[in-house]
């Protein structure tokens, strides 16, 4: 085996196990010696599953050597956020209260990955119950960014971006209530993309917030997270939400290229706003010059309820108060400070509040659906700052400012992708950000290709020697 | 408002909702509030239209 797994994107290992120039027990074993001599800096895994994941990986080896390949998917090792379940693997949520907690089950996706024949190598670090902040001590730390191992990944899926950008995985998958999978995978230099609410069924993880709660994949290209969409999206009857969902074939549209588009840039609201890193803005406003020689009608655009959206998600979000309120009343020591007095906030939302929230959702809904049928997709800056360092991560308030980018398409269900645009003068990577049509996932990560396949940014990777405290 | 007036409006609302807090959580949680305020009263300047139904 002459090939660096832990270089590799997702579909370099797929295409290597495909030709034989590689087997999944190699990839697996590949990836567990570079957990092992990384993760005790990164901490991006809560449980390694080695035994589990090496059985999987030879009963994978023996199908596709019988011919019997199952899809690109196959063989492929990968993991998964500590909220979705793995039947008979611990699945603590980065919380004490389920520290010992072993679901019997697998959530759908996990059945979904398995039946593709991946390789489910562990469970992924993430701030408590999705809704922490950045930890280093404790039982559950959430891992450090392989850019520079002095700054948070962000959250919450902070393991998955962690281990998809350090190569200890071959790809992930989050969940993102109000940012989690578009955060990290834009301060880890990763493809992070939320699907449209209703696409990927929720039953076996643990939830937020009910009606903003979205799964997907964390990975290093767009592609592989094309692949990983295709294996986990569909109708599942345990989550009514999927109900009406509808799948696309999204690696055949990958190609299709950007030009013809019509994007819309939200420029008022977000490339205008003056908290938006110098860095950043400079090099979105290059990517989108990008997309505008690859043919790309780019035009701005404004939904002026954006000013609303966190004011409308925040007393959403007490659904997270009734999910978790049984359990804070009987036992709130086994959450930290910060987190059960963002919980609590649930408590002081009156039910006018709520209601009051959802009713502006739906006319923000209307806005921008309106905006949709004029544009293809709408495109701003991937995140506010590049990596904060450990100590700067703000400590107070319900939610960090930097939830502005990515929170009000966890109200709207929209498809939302973040792309690697750039890194900064301190090695950093920053990224734009792609909001698509309900269902339409599809164009989203073809525009996303489309600036990928002629740009670099996704092929730098972090840099090993630095991972040290 | 005054920090009093304010302080009191939050005790009142915490009873209201029936949680019971340490003196630390309280504080913690009164910090919070505070932040929120000013968009919870812009949530509320914003009236709804009568199509703005959101189980339509």
């Amino acid at each position: 085996m002459a090939l660096s797994v832990g270089d590799l994107d997702l579909r370099a290992v797929s295409d290597a196990l495909g030709q034989r120039a590689l087997t999944s027990v190699e990839a697996t074993e590949a990836y567990l010696r570079r957990i092992d001599a990384h993760d005790g800096v990164l901490r991006s895994y809560i449980t390694v599953t080695a035994d589990a994941a090496l059985a999987q990986a030879k009963a994978a080896d023996a199908e596709i050597a019988s011919g019997r390949r199952r899809g690109p998917m196959h063989g492929v090792p990968i993991a998964l956020k500590d909220l979705i379940a793995v039947a008979g693997v611990k699945m603590t949520s980065g919380s004490q209260v389920l520290a010992d907690h072993v679901p019997a089950q697998d959530a759908f996706v996990t059945r979904r990955l398995k039946d593709a024949g991946a390789v489910l190598l562990g469970k992924l670090a993430m701030h408590e119950w999705a809704f922490g902040r950045p930890a280093t001590d404790g039982p559950f730390p959430t891992g450090r960014n392989p850019w520079d191992v002095t700054r948070a990944p962000a959250g919450s899926s902070s393991g998955s971006a962690v281990a998809a950008a350090a190569g200890l995985c071959a790809g992930a998958l989050g969940s993102d209530t109000g940012g989690s999978i578009r955060g990290p995978a834009a301060m880890t230099g990763l493809v992070g993309h939320k699907p449209t609410y209703g696409l990927v069924s929720r039953s076996g993880v643990l939830a937020l917030s009910w009606s903003l709660d979205h799964v997907g994949p964390m990975t290093r290209g767009v592609w592989d997270s094309a692949v990983l969409l295709q294996a986990i999206a569909g109708a599942d009857p345990d989550d009514t939400s999927t109900r009406g969902a509808q799948t696309q074939d999204y690696v055949a549209a990958l190609e299709g290229g950007a030009r013809g588009l019509r994007l819309g840039l939200l420029k008022r609201y977000y490339v205008d706003f003056p908290g938006l890193n110098d860095e950043v803005r400079a090099a979105a406003l290059t990517a989108f010059d990008v997309l505008r020689k690859e043919g790309a009608i780019i035009e701005d655009v404004d939904a002026p309820l954006l000013d609303l959206a966190l004011p409308m998600w925040q007393p959403i979000m007490a659904e997270a108060y009734e999910y978790h309120a049984e359990t804070l009343r009987k036992s709130p020591e086994k959450y930290r400070d910060g987190l059960r007095t963002r919980i609590y906030m649930g408590a002081l939302v009156t039910a006018q509040d709520f209601l009051h929230a959802q009713r502006l959702r739906e006319r923000f809904r209307r806005e921008v659906d309106a905006l949709l049928s004029k544009v293809d997709a709408l495109i701003f800056p991937g995140q506010m700052t590049p990596a904060v360092k450990f100590e700067d991560f703000p400590t107070s308030g319900f939610a960090p400012a930097s939830i502005r980018y990515t929170a009000p398409w966890n109200l709207l269900g929209l498809p939302a992708a973040v792309v690697p645009s750039g890194f900064t003068r301190d090695g950093l990577p920053v990224s734009i950000q792609i909001v698509g049509r309900r269902f339409d996932d599809a164009t989203v990560l073809r525009i996303a290709r489309a600036y990928e396949r002629v740009t670099e940014w996704h092929r730098r990777r972090p840099d090993p020697a630095r991972w040290r405290l | 408002m005054k920090s009093q007036d304010q302080r009191a409006q939050f005790d009142a609302e915490c009873r209201t909702a029936g949680l019971t807090l340490s003196d630390r959580d309280r504080d913690l949680l009164y910090d919070m509030w505070l932040e929120w305020l000013p968009q919870r009263d812009l949530l509320r300047a914003t009236s709804p239209k009568p199509e703005d139904e959101p189980w339509r």
